[in-house]
């Protein structure tokens, strides 16, 4: 029996450097540009998306149709996987989905804020005091870092320099999200049109 | 500021008042030398004092007389200590900063060159190291967010960032949406391999002459399974038609999904000369056809026809998923 190498069995490039050699310090980890845009990783992703695509499918109660939300949580789960955990935002999504969020949020006192009224609340009373542009042009900055910070999951509380680097990784991983998700959805859409197109194609053979 | 750093900078200034050469125990000149020297001091004595007076995580390079530049030298931690008479000054230049942000992965300490006209307390230095770290990350993110690069100023490239992120993870939710109305219709099994060749290219292709009947069960053969796509629209044609006749055991969709997968790229890509190897003449035949571009693809099985014997020599290309794919339909 002649058989292909897998695609998959070959070794990413970018992750010998992850491994530690002994007796050596651990060498950088490779920037996040190179590190998501390698062949291999688009392959492994791929391959978890169409099985958790899958699983979902199977999971979600037959007759009804998957939730769109499903399948973003399941891409997202498998974007999360293909990072193997090493980025902050990547065991985030992981450890969210297995607890449920609110489980993860409890306070001491057993009482979750939702609305963020003290954020809300300190913009407007700080404006008389704002005066010097350094200062105004530091709070911009402060403030954006921290919306940044509440969009990469897990990032919320983070100092600007690792929350900086999470987010690096963050754009690039969904960037090839974005990309392979693309090429599937396209792929699946264009094989299901022309289901009916070849059925056309067949009724006419056999009657002809 | 300034007059703290006059002294050191006059060689004829006594080591008494600036605490930094005291440090180092060198007369002045050494110690200017050292603050504007652009490479890691190669000289044994140097390292070794300097390794009494910074506190080092990796120890290994720190002894190593033979250290120069490329390796990554140690780094000083950034205390904030306001004392600043004990060996905490990290006042170890040798790297431009921006290998320090290189560096700082692998070691705690960061080495910051101490620029001229700059303060060099603890306090200005971890300041500075702190700000070029984020810099440096910065500039990573506004390399990666396309049109980020002309923007100038911190709050609006972040503005840029944020908003690029957003657009990120709406295409996510939209590609979502898409995929989830798409899945109905489709079924997965095998589909992995499809996925793997359109996202990347695969070159090569070992084709074997086998015997279908050695590796498929004899009651597969019977099956009627999805076909490969094909070149010549006849066979196609005929191969439909009969695999719709015997097509009792596979389920409809699995049948049309490998088909309908197939046939985007096939008509792309097949390579007529598998069909010619092979006596199909019109007839259907069993097949196991291999496209060489995606190699995961062509792992269609023709409608067999059950007159068709066992041992039917054709070029084949078998994967390992097919197989089980092939025993998970004979099971249906």
């Amino acid at each position: 029996m002649a058989s292909i190498p897998s695609s998959s069995s070959s070794p990413s490039p970018s992750q010998p450097k992850a491994r530690k050699k002994p007796g050596q310090t651990t060498s950088p980890p490779p920037p996040p540009q190179t590190k998501w845009r390698t062949g291999t990783q688009e392959r492994l992703y791929s391959r978890r998306l169409v099985d958790a695509l899958q699983a979902t499918r199977d999971r979600a109660q037959p007759p009804e149709s998957v939730g769109s939300r499903a399948v973003k949580e399941a891409a997202d789960s498998a974007l999360a996987m293909t990072a193997r955990g090493q980025s902050r935002w990547s065991r985030a999504i992981l450890f969210n989905r297995n607890s449920c969020r609110k489980r993860v949020l409890v306070k001491a006192g057993g009482k979750i804020r939702r609305h963020r009224r003290k954020h809300q609340a300190i913009p407007p009373a700080m404006e008389g005091a704002g005066a010097t542009s350094g200062v105004l042009k530091e709070r911009k900055v402060k403030e954006r870092l921290k919306k940044l910070g509440r969009i990469v999951p897990g990032c919320k509380k983070l100092p600007a320099a690792t929350l900086l680097e999470e987010a690096a990784d963050y754009v690039a991983a969904l960037e090839m999200q974005v990309r392979t998700m693309r090429v599937l959805a396209e792929a699946l859409s264009a094989a299901a049109v022309s289901v009916p197109e070849e059925e056309e194609m067949e009724i006419a053979e056999q009657g002809s | 500021m300034e007059d703290e750093i006059h002294p050191l900078l006059h060689p004829a200034a006594s080591p008494s008042g600036a605490s930094f050469t005291a440090l180092l125990g060198l007369p002045p000149s050494r110690a200017v030398e050292l603050l504007h020297e652009p490479t890691f001091p190669s000289d044994p004595a140097l390292v070794d004092r300097a390794a009494r007076f910074s506190v080092f995580a990796a120890a290994s390079s720190a002894p190593s007389p033979e250290v120069s530049p490329p390796p990554p030298p140690e780094l000083a931690k950034k205390r904030k200590d306001a004392g600043s008479g004990n060996g905490k000054a990290k006042i170890k230049k040798g790297k431009p900063a921006e290998e320090d942000t290189d560096g700082e992965n692998k070691l705690p300490y960061v080495h910051v060159r101490a620029r001229r006209g700059q303060a060099t307390d603890s306090h200005s230095l971890a300041e500075r190291a702190r700000r070029e770290k984020i810099n440096a990350r910065m500039k990573l993110l506004q390399e990666l967010v396309p049109g980020c690069s002309k923007i100038s100023g911190t709050a609006l490239v972040l503005d840029e960032i944020i908003n690029h992120v957003q657009y990120l993870q709406r295409q996510v939710e939209y590609l979502s949406m898409r995929l989830a109305a798409v899945n109905p219709r489709i079924d997965f099994s095998g589909l992995d391999n499809f996925i793997t060749s359109t996202t990347t290219e695969c070159g090569r292709l070992t084709i074997g002459n086998t015997k279908v009947g050695t590796e498929l069960d004899p009651q597969q053969q019977q099956a009627a399974w999805s076909e490969v796509g094909v070149s010549d629209a006849n066979q196609m044609n005929n191969s439909a038609t009969s695999s719709k006749r015997t097509q009792s055991q596979l389920p409809q969709n699995q049948l049309q999904q490998f088909w309908h997968v197939d046939l985007l790229n096939a008509q792309n890509h097949l390579q007529p000369s598998i069909w010619a190897q092979d006596d199909v003449a019109g007839s259907t035949v069993p097949l196991l056809v291999f496209d060489r571009v995606n190699p995961g693809f062509g792992i269609f099985v023709l409608s067999l026809c059950p007159k068709l014997s066992s041992g039917f020599p054709i070029g084949t290309i078998v994967l390992v998923p097919l197989l089980e794919f092939l025993s998970h339909c004979g099971r249906c």
